[in-house]
């Protein structure tokens, strides 16, 4: 263990922390120009949460310490989980040996456990209603996200995202077989759960189909702003998973030179923008649904898992 | 036989084009409205008709060349133009009342998928091919049976129910296509115009079922007539 992996460490770390809100910028700018409307500019996630460092914190009378803790165990989550996977380097770096792709899995869940928890914390009816939501949503994505788990190990006998991102680069045969091209898809699916941008999600934040916005509506101040970089930080993370591991495996420090990284970096910004024109593109063109069709996304993304794994038994 | 020494890019082209056609028998069982049916079954019977070409060019048999056009033309022209004529004389564009929600009719598919996997893995096991292109074939061609019955079974329009007979007989095509690729041309022939018979005799009897009884729906015909 060299003194520059940890730098690299830390570096990757703060890569994700200060690098998230400018992708839901990227996003949100994308959508308003995809409508034909101005946009606040991409730099708007940055004063969004400014101002909100700067705000008086409320606290309701109802809330106890687990109002408290969510926020900042949502943040410490989202701060663990760049420590196991590829984003700047394709090689692992120290700690990263903590967990694989199951364990990285696991935090990221704990952050959304405990911010439902903290809906249901202060007893208000929207918090009651968003964690329900979440959580019949969950219910089905879970399951799927463990399949597709499975099916990447499948692929590459590994769990480890290093592992996989090297088999893909390797070998092309493996990157355009079936069983790789439809765990994108499913993968796909699950981002756009994760991310609140399926179809049942709406655009516009503050009503009553809210799900994500409806836990966190009795946050103010700080705290929200803990939470609201939080959930840019858990897009974030997913992106690079989906593009380093999965979709886009080039383009990673190999030897970990200040040049490398730098480009990295770089190439990282670009395949989030390509992935975010897909993600405007679904967003935009597919009509919203009412909330009880969840499923039907969630069951196609399940389908395509387990027709990836049969085709990883044939290969 | 042909499958047994194939070389590897032959081998993951008929994968993929039986793969996307599975999937294309997914999008049938999961979308609501009987056009799309309709264009699924399209796009899945040119696969076939392009799974026949290539198997004809790795195989050298030319005489697959014809049974890829005229599975080009019957299957992914004729058939889903006398179809969709119906449905627009019918003015049905979707099952009204669904026996099984799409996304449980996908789960329930995709089990069905992992029995036809369980069941040809065994028998390519017997064969003594297992891992093969052979047993991708078989649980493409079973899962395909399975998904028509499913069809046939948890829909009740008619027009439902011969797209779920055609995904069937597609299903059997296709994998008589990489399992057995010498059949002999004519017995091709016969099934084809099988078909477009089969389609034929559904338009007359949906111009019956509307005079005689003001509905194509099967959840209506309870009781017996003489």
């Amino acid at each position: 263990m060299s003194g520059r992996d940890i730098v690299l460490q830390v570096a990757q770390v703060l890569a994700v922390l200060l690098l998230a809100p400018l992708i839901q910028g990227i996003i949100l700018q994308f959508e308003e120009r995809v409508q034909r409307a101005q946009g606040p500019g991409i730099f708007q996630p940055y004063r969004d949460l400014w101002k909100l460092f700067h705000k008086q914190l409320v606290v309701p009378e109802t809330a106890s310490w687990l109002y408290w803790t969510a926020p900042v165990v949502a943040f410490t989550a989202m701060l663990t989980v760049p420590i196991l996977i590829p984003v700047l380097t394709n090689y692992p770096l120290p700690l990263s040996d903590m967990g694989d792709i199951l364990g990285g899995g696991l935090i990221l869940t704990l952050g959304s456990f405990m911010i439902t928890l903290a809906g249901l914390d202060t007893a208000s009816a929207y918090g009651g209603i968003g964690s329900s939501r979440a959580v019949m949503v969950a219910i089905l994505a879970e399951p799927t996200l463990i399949l597709v788990f499975v099916g990447i190990t499948l692929l590459a006998k590994a769990m480890l995202p290093f592992v996989v991102n090297h088999l893909l680069v390797a070998q092309p045969a493996v990157y355009w077989s079936p069983a790789h091209l439809f765990l994108v898809a499913a993968f796909f699916v699950l981002l756009l759960v994760e991310t609140d941008r399926l179809p049942i999600h709406s655009p516009t934040h503050i009503e009553v189909y809210m799900i994500d916005e409806g836990r966190i509506l009795e946050y103010s101040g700080p705290l929200l702003a803990l939470l609201r970089w939080a959930s840019t930080m858990k897009q974030f993370i997913l992106y690079t998973i989906f593009c380093n591991v999965l979709l886009l495996p080039w383009g990673l420090s190999y030897l970990g030179t200040a040049l490398g990284v730098t480009g990295s970096t770089l190439a990282l910004l670009g395949k989030f923008v390509l992935v975010a024109c897909a993600v405007v593109f679904v967003d935009t063109a597919q009509s919203r649904l009412r909330f009880y069709r969840y499923q039907e996304p969630l069951a196609a993304s399940f389908l395509l898992a387990v027709l990836s794994i049969i085709s990883t038994q044939l290969a | 036989m042909l499958t047994a020494h194939l070389n590897p890019l032959a081998a993951s082209l008929f994968s993929l084009i039986a793969i996307a056609s599975l999937l294309l028998a997914f999008v049938m069982l999961g979308s609501r409205w009987l056009r799309h049916y309709l264009y699924a079954f399209a796009a899945e019977s040119w696969l076939i008709g392009i799974l026949s070409a290539a198997v004809g060019f790795y195989g050298n048999y030319p005489e697959l060349y014809l049974i890829a056009i005229l599975t080009v033309v019957f299957r992914g022209g004729l058939l889903p133009y006398l179809i969709f004529r119906i449905i627009r004389r019918l003015h049905v564009s979707r099952e009204v009342h669904e026996i099984l929600q799409p996304s449980s009719g996908l789960v329930i598919g995709a089990l069905a998928v992992i029995f036809a996997l369980g069941v040809s893995s065994r028998i390519g096991a017997e064969l003594g091919m297992s891992g093969t292109v052979v047993v991708l074939a078989l649980t493409v061609m079973l899962s395909m049976k399975l998904l028509g019955f499913l069809m046939l079974a948890a829909r009740h329009e008619a027009l439902s129910h011969i797209l779920g007979l055609l995904v069937l007989e597609n299903g059997i095509f296709l994998g008589a296509q990489i399992l057995v690729p010498g059949m002999p041309l004519l017995i091709e022939i016969v099934i084809l115009f099988d078909l477009l018979i089969v389609v034929a005799c559904f338009g007359l009897l949906v111009q019956y079922l509307m005079t005689h009884v003001g509905t194509t729906s099967s959840l209506e015909l309870r009781r017996l007539v003489g």
